[in-house]
């Protein structure tokens, strides 16, 4: 487990955050330098918070949110979609590997799910160059 | 490097007689009663009370409009750079527009280590030459596109026309593979320290690649890479030119023959061009190239022109709302079907303006000059 890439994920207050909770009450670990920041639903997330937080240094940016269609206030969930798509784009511009952003989305409590996902994203910063 | 007592004794501000023509001619003071150049420099001239944080220095739009108007040539534009400086150090938070996300890819082009795919958009058919001295500056509109593609701007093809524009007049340039934000709105939001990490980084990348001479499109580049960075670096000897300047006479001697272009248009002067540049005519005369475009002015035109309302992706508020959508009813009120700009930035906000009125019938269009100047030419071939 790669436990010194600093990663930033940013969760929404529902089923994402769900799955960290199902994985801390099943004692399943992640690595320490994963910073969870809560959010109320990932359409608050915009390309400005994704681009700063590569401005500070950070490795990786995951947006952990609810399924399609599983909105938890039922809005357009497509705000994240195109913020992502916006992201992406300027990663590309700045030179920045599009890996380093991935946008995820769980079930309801899926804790193994989160802990699968984490890992694999922390592990490959060992692997792709900037 | 800055020093703040130099930089208020530079803008000329105690030379401000208290007659408030800036105040009577400022688009912002038009909307915002709590604007007012005048008091802003009586306060923090006079009185020791005045607070940096006051957020009445933010609304400045940088429009030039006051410089235009002073008799006393004040560069109140200058004063409101310095005080905004002086801000950012006491500590104010800047409130960022779009998120910040300009802001953040402005201070991630300041690293060194940087290496970025920027020149992926060139089309084949443009000719570089690999050996020239001259460079042409890009700007940052390969990213305005990513940011406002909701808006339906294409900043990217005015810069493309540019290019193709250059090709036709025979003016050999090459690119630069890594070239860097210019800077000025880092300098407009007082954030000096990142402007000049900027600065010197196109520096060193100038100095790497030999450039002798740089050709911009977008004013603001030219304004800041012609006027700032000898400022702020110093040994800068690279001569800088705008890319209407070089057009225009080659156009009015018929070298290069513009096409045909069937419209009724009016011209938008950007602040950093017009009244900052002096560039009103060249702008014109490629308009006026092409055959069969009838140019009607707008009410304010030329010195006196209004600003689109842009700030330094900083502070947009009702207000920068309200100036847009009069400059678009000025451009309406002369029944002129396009409106054509030669700033990326103009465009944006407009069509950002234009957007939030929602969709009108006989809106309209807001075009850029390069790219109405190759079109016509496409048509020529």
């Amino acid at each position: 487990m790669n436990d010194s890439a600093v990663i930033v994920v940013f969760v929404c207050n529902w089923d994402g955050l769900s799955c960290i909770e199902a994985a801390a009450q099943k004692r399943l670990t992640f690595p320490s330098s994963v910073k969870i920041i809560r959010v109320s639903c990932l359409s608050r997330i915009h390309t400005g918070l994704i681009m700063k937080a590569f401005e500070l240094k950070a490795e990786g940016v995951m947006l952990l949110g609810c399924d399609t269609h599983n909105c938890h206030f039922g809005i357009e969930e497509s705000l994240i979609d195109v913020n992502y798509r916006k992201a992406l784009g300027m990663m590309r511009l700045l030179g920045i590997n599009e890996n380093r952003l991935s946008l995820v989305r769980l079930s309801h409590g899926d804790g193994a799910g989160f802990i699968k996902q984490i890992t694999d994203f922390a592990d490959q910063f060992s692997e792709i160059p900037t | 490097m800055y020093n703040l007592d130099k930089e208020i004794q530079d803008t000329r501000v105690r030379l401000c007689l208290d007659c408030g023509k800036c105040t009577v001619v400022c688009p912002v003071a038009q909307f915002d009663v709590n604007f007012n150049p005048r008091l802003i420099i009586q306060k923090r001239l006079n009185s020791k009370v005045f607070d940096i944080k006051d957020g009445a220095i933010w609304s400045c739009l940088s429009c030039h409009m006051c410089f235009e108007r002073c008799n006393y040539r004040v560069k109140f534009p200058e004063f409101i750079i310095a005080l905004r400086g002086e801000a950012v150090q006491e500590g104010a938070r800047v409130m960022q527009s779009h998120g910040g996300v300009l802001q953040a890819a402005m201070h991630m082009m300041s690293r060194q280590e940087l290496e970025q795919k920027r020149i992926d958009w060139l089309p084949e058919d443009i000719v570089l030459t690999e050996q020239s001295d001259t460079r042409f500056f890009v700007g940052c509109a390969p990213y305005f596109d990513v940011v406002f593609q909701d808006l339906g701007v294409n900043t990217l093809d005015g810069v493309i026309s540019a290019l193709r524009l250059l090709n036709k007049a025979q003016i050999p340039f090459n690119l630069l593979a890594n070239e860097r934000c210019c800077g000025r709105d880092l300098l407009l939001q007082g954030d000096k320290k990142g402007f000049l990490a900027l600065a010197e980084a196109n520096l060193h990348e100038f100095s790497r690649h030999g450039v002798k001479r740089i050709i911009t499109y977008c004013p603001e580049c030219y304004s800041c890479l012609k006027l700032e960075y000898p400022k702020a670096l110093g040994n800068y000897e690279i001569q800088v030119v705008s890319l209407v300047e070089l057009l225009a006479p080659l156009i009015k001697e018929k070298k290069i023959k513009l096409g045909n272009l069937t419209c009724k248009a009016t011209y938008h002067d950007p602040c950093t061009l017009g009244r900052g540049a002096r560039l009103f005519d060249e702008p014109r005369q490629i308009l006026t190239g092409m055959e069969g475009l009838k140019l009607v002015e707008m009410e304010y035109n030329r010195e006196r022109a209004l600003c689109c309302g842009a700030s330094p992706w900083a502070y947009c508020s009702a207000v920068n709302r309200q100036v847009q959508g009069q400059r678009l009813a000025q451009a309406k009120a002369v029944a002129a079907e396009i409106l054509v700009t030669a700033c990326p930035k103009c465009q944006i906000h407009l069509k950002c303006a234009q957007k939030s009125e929602g969709q009108q019938d006989g809106q309209i269009q807001i075009r850029d000059l390069a790219t109405l100047a190759a079109l016509s030419l496409k048509e020529v071939s």
